[in-house]
């Protein structure tokens, strides 16, 4: 799950590497949405902190 | 500002996100400093911020690339701001290793800033706008790019997890199977 918001992003750049803009910009709202969702997700992980 | 020079400080941009990126992969590999969840994202947002700056160099410059660019380093930005505010109080902890006396997320936050700065400076200079012919950084663009989400993909199945207390014991096995797999290799 943590490696979908990359892949859109590299589905973004391959778009935008072929010329379609829109489609790029498309992935990259997807792919920062993904972000914000798991960011919720993962806001209170319990982290191995060096204390 | 020509549309060149718009073009060639883009670049730049780019290859520092890009830096930033590679040197933290190697900081996981060498060191053995695990990203956790909250890194993971905050490495996800310079790519968003980066794509913005690469749009640029693709299509060549517009406000809306450097308003994605914006967006994308904002979001990275509350991502490691709220890192950042979990540690502010003395004695309750860090996460990582220091480098240069600052944690990743404390970097991280201080570059997703100075992305910002920098899209919020370029914006100022209208000329650069103005359509000018095929761009030759077009060409190396892809190769550029390519480093980010490869080795991103590459680090979050490293450290994906699918439980809580299965994350720490399974990831350093990954890690080290990976690490012998690149001493065999190089």
């Amino acid at each position: 799950m943590m490696s979908l918001p990359f892949l859109l992003f590299a589905c973004g750049l391959a778009a935008g590497w072929t010329s379609r803009r829109e489609a790029a910009m498309g992935f990259w709202v997807a792919g920062v949405l993904v972000l914000l969702v798991l960011f919720r997700f993962h806001a209170t992980d319990v982290l191995n902190l060096g204390l | 500002m020509t549309a060149d020079l718009s073009r060639l400080l883009n670049a730049l941009g780019l290859v520092a996100v890009d830096t930033v990126l590679v040197l933290a992969f190697a900081d996981q590999l060498w060191f053995r400093d695990l990203p956790c969840p909250i890194c993971i994202l905050q490495r996800a947002g310079f790519i968003a911020a980066g794509f913005g700056i690469a749009l640029n160099l693709i299509f060549g410059p517009r406000p809306s690339h450097y308003g994605l660019a914006i967006l994308g380093a904002v979001v990275g930005g509350i991502m490691s701001a709220d890192q950042v505010l979990h540690y502010i109080v003395p004695g309750s902890g860090s996460y990582g290793n220091a480098i240069f006396g600052l944690h990743l997320y404390s970097w991280a936050l201080i570059m997703f800033v100075a992305i910002v700065v920098g899209c919020g400076v370029m914006l100022l200079f209208d000329r650069q706008y103005e359509p000018s012919g095929p761009t030759p950084l077009r060409q190396v663009t892809l190769p550029i790019l390519a480093v980010a989400p490869a080795c991103s993909c590459l680090r979050s199945a490293m450290c994906c997890r699918r439980s809580p207390s299965a994350a720490w014991d399974f990831a350093p096995r990954r890690l080290a199977a990976i690490s012998s797999f690149t001493r065999i290799w190089g």
